[in-house]
């Protein structure tokens, strides 16, 4: 279990994370969403220990630590391989480092998405270096996944192929800590959702708990942030008038 | 083209490369992976080259000072009695500074592999979170400090060398005395 404790983090005396309290138990598949800013990359970043943090973040019951570090994989929209290495270059690197790597499903997943494994990930799309940062995040033989807004810039079936794909590969004891905005595309997927604003953890519900209380994840999402829906349509009665008044 | 398909069909490039650029074998195991080490390679040969061949207009000065203890009679040369060598760090100036450049820039070469996993990526964070906790500063700092070492080394060989060499020519009614402390007074 993933657990975090009270932690807290500022930039210069602005608080970044408030007295974050949560709890990831295995097999769990867990969407984090906040509006920019909120506190999501830091978050995980204090996790993986790349921040400086106040409070505890154990993992069944140790500190992250490097004897432990090696059971936490992170997929980042920044990428985190190395552009001028292969994929095969990767898996050699991997494998010396993770003795957990699974190379079975770094091959499956680089056939299906028909990656060129002697290509330069530079030489890459955007999209293919998306799938090869969260193929590697998959395949370090983690248990648990960490994955801040893995799919930016991948087009909609790519990302719906990555989601029945994972769907299908996780072993019940990974678990999947994903960081994104795309709410509609992660609803069915997920089976916990997490909601954090202004640095606090303002919302933590199972997809069962939403759908025994009969809201969707977008309706429990506006809901917590207190979205107002008449937002736009006052917006832009109040533009036209404008415009109305200057004709 | 799928993986299986593109790693059977270049097979034999992927070896050959493989063989070459492993990261984790050899010297592409000693600087961040993916690193041009062999261009790394080259401007540091270049490098001790360059303050190789800097050093011999040592010799110029050594001969030209040695020639200027003789008095010429008619196609004879004699040994002026009262002629001195000039020091041996004096001859020996900045023939040297080739090498404790070469540190220098291997000192800017340690911050070019750490910044190195900023470039097209965020390498750094997986550089960080592996569980050899040394692997980073390790493939950072190896190749950097070893040209260092050797570069100060080199300069140390090259001063007892020239300095062997600079008594060797130099007639012994010639030499000042104190040319040990005169050079450690300047290396201090």
């Amino acid at each position: 279990m993933l657990k975090l404790n009270n932690v807290s983090k500022s930039y210069n005396g602005k608080p970044a994370l408030k007295q974050v309290d949560l709890c990831l138990s295995p097999g769990e598949i867990v969407g984090l969403f906040g509006e920019n800013g909120a506190g999501k990359t830091t978050l995980l970043k204090c996790i993986l220990g790349y921040l400086p943090f106040d409070g505890g973040i154990t993992l069944d019951g140790h500190p992250v630590t490097r004897a432990n570090i090696a059971r936490i994989s992170f997929a980042t929209c920044e990428h985190s391989f190395f552009p001028n290495l292969t994929a095969a270059a990767h898996r050699e690197f991997y494998e010396l480092h993770f003795p957990a790597f699974r190379s079975k499903r770094f091959h499956g997943l680089m056939d299906f998405f028909e990656l060129p494994a002697n290509k330069a990930l530079r030489h890459f799309s955007t999209g293919q270096k998306n799938q090869f940062e969260v193929i590697l995040a998959l395949s370090q033989g983690a248990d648990y996944i960490l994955m801040d807004e893995p799919f930016a810039g991948n087009d909609v079936f790519n990302r719906e192929d990555f989601y029945k794909v994972l769907l299908g590969i996780l072993e019940p004891s990974e678990t999947v800590f994903l960081s994104t905005h795309l709410l509609a595309e992660v609803e069915n997927f997920i089976s916990r959702a997490v909601l954090i604003h202004r640095g606090r953890i303002v919302g933590d519900m199972t997809t069962q708990e939403l759908e025994d209380s009969g809201r969707t994840l977008m309706g429990y999402v506006k809901e917590t942030y207190q979205y107002k829906s008449d937002r736009v349509s006052k917006a832009l009665s109040d533009l036209t008038g404008e415009r109305q008044e200057e004709l | 083209m799928s993986y299986d398909r593109e790693t059977s069909s270049a097979k034999i490039h992927s070896e050959a490369r493989d063989a070459g650029e492993s990261v984790t074998r050899g010297i592409g195991n000693w600087v961040p992976p993916g690193l041009d080490h062999r261009q790394e390679v080259k401007w540091i040969a270049w490098a001790f080259s360059l303050s190789l061949l800097y050093s011999l207009r040592f010799f110029l000065a050594l001969f030209q000072a040695r020639d200027s203890l003789f008095l010429q009679a008619g196609a004879e040369k004699i040994l002026d009695v009262n002629a001195v060598m000039p020091d041996f760090i004096l001859l020996l100036r900045d023939s040297l500074i080739g090498f404790p450049m070469t540190a220098l820039g291997a000192a800017a070469l340690l911050a070019y592999h750490y910044f190195y996993h900023f470039q097209g990526s965020k390498s750094i964070y997986l550089m960080r979170r592996l569980p050899r906790r040394l692997e980073l500063v390790r493939r950072c700092a190896a190749l950097p400090l070893l040209t260092a070492a050797a570069a100060l080394l080199a300069a140390g060989l090259l001063l007892a060398l020239y300095f062997g060499i600079y008594l060797l020519v130099t007639p012994e009614t010639c030499l000042s005395s104190g040319q040990w402390d005169k050079i450690w007074n300047v290396l201090r």
